[in-house]
């Protein structure tokens, strides 16, 4: 894992809202092919962080490369995936006119995006419902189309903020493999959640928040040496001693 | 440019779908529909200046339609994509924001004109259907009418990213309408003014748009014959300059909102 090329690169980044520091000198490395979970309570940064990869937003001091470069560069951003944590979409929209309009704003052909919608809607369970409108749909079917439009580039990088919020148990066990196909295809992948269950079974190394501050970075497999038996634990712990 | 080329698609393909499929362009055109036929069915006497009346009326609607339609279309661009928070994944994708600008106000600029040419269509049809006739102003006409509704949607489009929707759809048609009937006439206003309230008229005059010079109503009515080639091409550029300056504004006000 030594040897691979990093693809997120966070270097002392630090984003302040009206003086106040959502992030604060956050440091982060994500190797090529590594699922990393981004843990930690409602406002403690991490979507602030994730809204800085993807160039949506600039850091007020530090440096973040994303795949080499500036995420706000739109080549960069090419080769990332994206699911929000909360989008109702166009509810006007079907799921296939959905991603045919994001397969045109990613620049893909017609053909190619027909293809691919094909079979992501196969892959996340939407296929009998592609031609109902958005509007018609549930949370946990809205997350799937979601999930569907950040696969459809074939992203190098995946960001997914809160992936598991709206999913139901079959939902959320599906979507769990099909990380776990998508990681065996070598992605590097990001996500942000408060399912520590699903982050401990998917990820090689978790990072925790804390009001702007990273108070813990390792590898899952460590957590056992820890001192503490699951994630949930470590969780609970890392917070508390970052009183 | 390729990539330019099928996000533009992508951004006018969404527009067109958005503007068809919502409830109140259907009952629009159903009320265009309710509106036009009976006009076009209309036998006034069989005196022309009551026809004539008949074909004003049609057109005012038609432009009251158009200009509905555009500040509609131009308001709905981005303050949804906020709200429904779309705008993230949206502009997570190899899209500039300035790009994405230009890209939805080209789908905004295509969907208005869609129903535009519906309406014109009515409107000939009602004119043809009454034994009337047309010369060489209605195409200029219509390409001014067109030129106005891409005016207005940059109009509203600015305005939907500096206040809220209903201070924006206000602001925008007042300013429109007012000019479309009293722009001609506030140099002339000026004149009788104290220096200060003439400077601030004239002001208004300089910077407002000039829906006025888009309205070839009543050459169409009156078959008073087309405007001198320069006077319309003028009239065109105009509209380009405006638009391109407001869509300047608009894209510094969108590249500084905080996502």
């Amino acid at each position: 894992m030594s040897e691979c090329p990093d693809i997120v690169q966070l270097e002392g980044v630090t984003r302040a809202f009206a003086g106040t520091k959502a992030v604060d000198g956050l440091s982060l490395k994500l190797k090529a092919g590594e699922v990393m979970g981004f843990l930690g309570t409602n406002g403690a940064g991490k979507t602030t962080t994730i809204k800085m990869m993807l160039g949506l937003l600039a850091p007020t001091s530090g440096t973040v490369k994303v795949l080499g470069g500036d995420p706000s560069d739109p080549h960069v951003r090419a080769h990332i995936g994206y699911m929000p944590e909360v989008a109702t979409y166009y509810p006007y929209l079907n799921a296939r006119e959905l991603l045919a309009f994001y397969g045109g704003i990613c620049g893909l052909d017609a053909k190619t995006v027909r293809l691919r919608a094909d079979s992501l809607l196969e892959s996340v369970g939407l296929a009998d419902a592609a031609k109902r409108p958005l509007k018609t749909y549930s949370k946990g079917m809205l997350q799937r189309a979601g999930i569907a439009q950040a696969l459809l580039s074939d992203p190098d990088l995946l960001v997914l903020d809160e992936p598991f919020t709206g999913l139901d148990p079959l939902a959320r066990i599906h979507f769990r493999e099909l990380l776990r196909g998508l990681k065996e295809r070598g992605k590097t992948i990001f996500f942000s959640s408060h399912e520590l269950g699903e982050t401990e079974l998917l990820c090689d190394r978790v990072a925790i928040m804390k009001k702007g501050h990273c108070v813990y970075q390792g590898p899952v497999k460590d957590i056992a040496g820890d001192g503490a038996t699951n994630l949930e634990r470590l969780f609970l712990k890392t917070l508390e001693e970052a009183k | 440019m390729k990539l330019f080329a099928r996000q533009v698609c992508a951004l006018v393909k969404l527009s067109f779908i958005e503007l068809w499929r919502r409830n109140d362009i259907f009952a629009l055109v159903l009320l265009g529909l309710a509106l036009m036929v009976p006009l076009s069915m209309a036998t006034p006497f069989g005196a022309e200046g009551a026809s004539r009346y008949l074909d004003e009326m049609a057109l005012l609607l038609v432009w009251g339609f158009s200009l509905f339609i555009a500040l509609g279309t131009g308001q709905r661009l981005f303050p949804p994509e906020f709200e429904s928070r779309t705008i993230y994944p949206l502009l997570a994708k190899p899209i500039s924001r300035g790009r994405l600008l230009v890209g939805k106000y080209i789908g905004a600029v295509a969907a208005s004109w869609s129903a535009l040419a519906f309406f014109y269509v009515l409107f000939v049809a009602s004119v043809l259907l009454r034994g009337g006739t047309f010369a060489a102003e209605l195409p200029q006409a219509i390409v001014l009418h067109f030129a106005f509704v891409a005016l207005a949607v940059s109009v509203s489009l600015l305005g939907s990213l500096l206040v809220s929707a209903s201070a924006n759809l206000t602001l925008s048609a007042l300013v429109l309408v007012g000019m479309f009937f009293f722009g001609r006439r506030l140099p002339e206003y000026a004149e009788g003014l104290n220096p200060a309230l003439a400077w601030v008229v004239k002001t208004v005059y300089a910077i407002a748009p000039h829906s006025e010079f888009f309205d070839m109503r009543q050459r169409l009515v009156h078959g008073w014959g087309a405007v001198d080639g320069v006077v319309f091409l003028v009239a065109l550029a105009y509209a380009v300059v405006y638009v391109a300056i407001l869509l300047l504004l608009a894209s510094c006000v969108l590249g500084r909102k905080r996502l």
